[in-house]
């Protein structure tokens, strides 16, 4: 029973960062993967300050989705001035080089993690309550993106990515939009870091490296990236699929390769087979061919 | 109205415009002309403030034009119409024109689909599904929607057929003289252009090398000697 609840608390924090993961590379269009260093930021923060600070947990986990929100700008300024796959490098750099900071300071713990994080909760009925609390939080997580993106901004958004030079030649400030995507998606990935670290009570730089980038936009892309309920569809089939193939039996040198093998496989097919992803539409409904339409508009645009 | 001081733009050690000094009245039509790699598009983005790299004074209205800051300097009256990538294909026509609309009111959408009966028709079409022409006729009509004094138009005949172009320059002259709005047009189709300004530009290397009366070019026996 044990077991089950922690892969749900693992399914709802990763439900918390596919979603916010979606609304900054999904719905923006902003090419960053360094999403899972605002995840390490919420983690680390959150914990530091509950063991160094004596801080209340409750506060101290708000405190990391703060920080983590905060130090978006590290992201969001550079997104200003670089684009697509300059982003991306942009983004690979700072991802790297805060974690190459966080294994080498002794008070994070270094290469060897950060323990005795203190729990948010305990007693006997401990994960059950803490898999309620993070449901109501993934379900807040979901519900707020979908609503953003909703109206009138969730059209301005849809319009700067598109095409960022028209929408600024309308009068509108796409620099304005990016921050605020960033601010949000990261602090959302922050307070998924921060329950992490308070449920766990450990964590390791090794954690938040590229591996999670590929994993969450894997969740993004099978799901249906720009679609509300993709990622959560997306977060709760690659978290069971790993747990599932250990039942399988398989020596430990098979089993570890094997999840790269299965995320890289689903990432391949979905590009040819079903951009949309599970959850996407038809077009402009969503998935990667709405996240890409603008980019085949133009060249075909350009062919004219 | 618009005065442009020696301005220069670059790209890099690639000198684009090279210190054009001009002013427009507002309420004008002028075409600007030249060949590939002429500085003429570049030029036009100046006007708004798109290209970073650039020294020289623009002033709209009294009002500097800050490099880099398009969205601000087009609240000072201008519209700006890219040359490609000018509506959003993701979305219905209507939502272009409310995303183009949001600092005005609404009753200009009604102003629009007067201008535009096509686009009344086309309201719940995907942007990206429409012809390059009505594409055309969304973006000069998404333009109007920041109610612009001037418009600036890059190319908006470019890759149409010639029936369109000419639907497309027919809608513009429509638009002056009934709004009163100015255009500044860049165009490759000269001949066409010509028949809708009252001044043409022709830029050679980044310099001016000729600034009159459109008839005064169009008389011209070395017209294409100029391009």
């Amino acid at each position: 029973m044990e077991y089950i609840l922690t892969v749900m608390v693992l399914i709802g924090i990763n439900v918390i960062l596919a979603t916010s993961f979606n609304l900054i590379l999904g719905y923006g269009g902003l090419m960053s993967v360094a999403h899972p260093i605002f995840y390490a930021i919420g983690a680390y923060c959150s914990g530091l300050l509950a063991i160094h600070l004596q801080i209340p947990v409750p506060l101290s986990i708000l405190m990391g989705a703060g920080i983590a929100m905060v130090l978006s700008f590290g992201v969001s300024l550079p997104s200003l001035r670089v684009s697509g796959d300059y982003l991306v490098i942009a983004s690979i750099g700072f991802q790297l080089g805060i974690l190459h900071v966080i294994n080498n300071l002794e008070f994070t713990g270094a290469a060897g993690g950060l323990t005795n994080i203190p729990v948010l909760n305990e007693g006997p009925s401990r994960s059950l309550v803490f898999v309620l609390l993070i449901a109501v939080v993934a379900a807040c997580a979901v519900l707020l993106v979908g609503w953003i993106v909703e109206g009138d901004y969730g059209r301005a958004i849809t319009a700067m990515r598109n095409d960022e030079e028209a929408f600024s030649a309308l009068g509108r400030n796409a620099m304005n939009i990016k921050i605020v995507l960033f601010a949000i998606g990261s602090g959302m990935a922050g307070l998924a870091g921060a329950l992490y670290a308070h449920y766990f009570a450990y964590v390791t730089p090794e954690q938040f490296g590229i591996f999670t980038s590929a994993a969450l936009l894997t969740m993004v892309v099978v799901g249906g990236a720009a679609t509300t309920w993709g990622p959560l569809v997306g977060a709760v089939l690659l978290t069971t699929l790993p747990q599932a193939i250990t039942f399988l039996g398989l020596p430990v040198s098979i089993m570890a390769p094997l999840q790269g093998v299965i995320y890289t496989t689903l990432v391949i097919f979905f590009l040819f087979a079903r951009p949309q992803g599970l959850m996407g539409g038809t077009r402009g409904g969503g998935g990667l061919e709405a996240w890409s339409a603008s980019a085949a508009f133009r060249a075909r645009r350009d062919a004219e | 109205m618009f005065e442009v001081q020696n301005l220069t733009a670059r790209y890099g050690p690639l000198i684009a415009v090279n210190d054009v000094s001009l002013s427009f009245e507002t309420g004008v039509r002028i075409g600007i002309f030249g060949h590939n790699g002429s500085g003429k598009s570049t030029f036009l983005k100046c006007l708004v403030g798109g290209v970073r790299d650039v020294s020289g004074d623009v002033d709209f209205g009294g009002s500097p034009i800050v490099p880099d800051q398009v969205h601000r300097n087009v609240m000072l009256g201008i519209g700006f119409v890219p040359q490609v990538q000018n509506v959003f294909p993701n979305l219905t026509v209507e939502q272009n024109l409310h995303i183009a609309g949001s600092k005005s009111d609404s009753s200009f959408l009604e102003e629009a689909f007067a201008l535009f009966p096509l686009l009344r028709e086309r309201q719940d079409q995907l942007a990206g599904d429409m012809s390059g022409g009505e594409q055309q006729m969304l973006a000069v009509a998404l333009a109007l929607m920041t109610r612009p004094q001037i418009l600036l138009l890059d190319e908006p005949t470019a890759g149409l057929a010639p029936a369109i172009v000419k639907s497309v320059l027919g809608s513009l002259s429509r638009i002056n003289s009934e709004l009163g709005t100015g255009l500044i047009l860049v165009e490759q189709n000269v001949l066409a252009a010509l028949d809708v300004v009252e001044r043409a530009i022709v830029l050679k290397g980044g310099r001016i090398v000729f600034d009159g009366d459109s008839e005064e070019l169009r008389a011209k026996e070395d017209l294409w000697a100029w391009f």
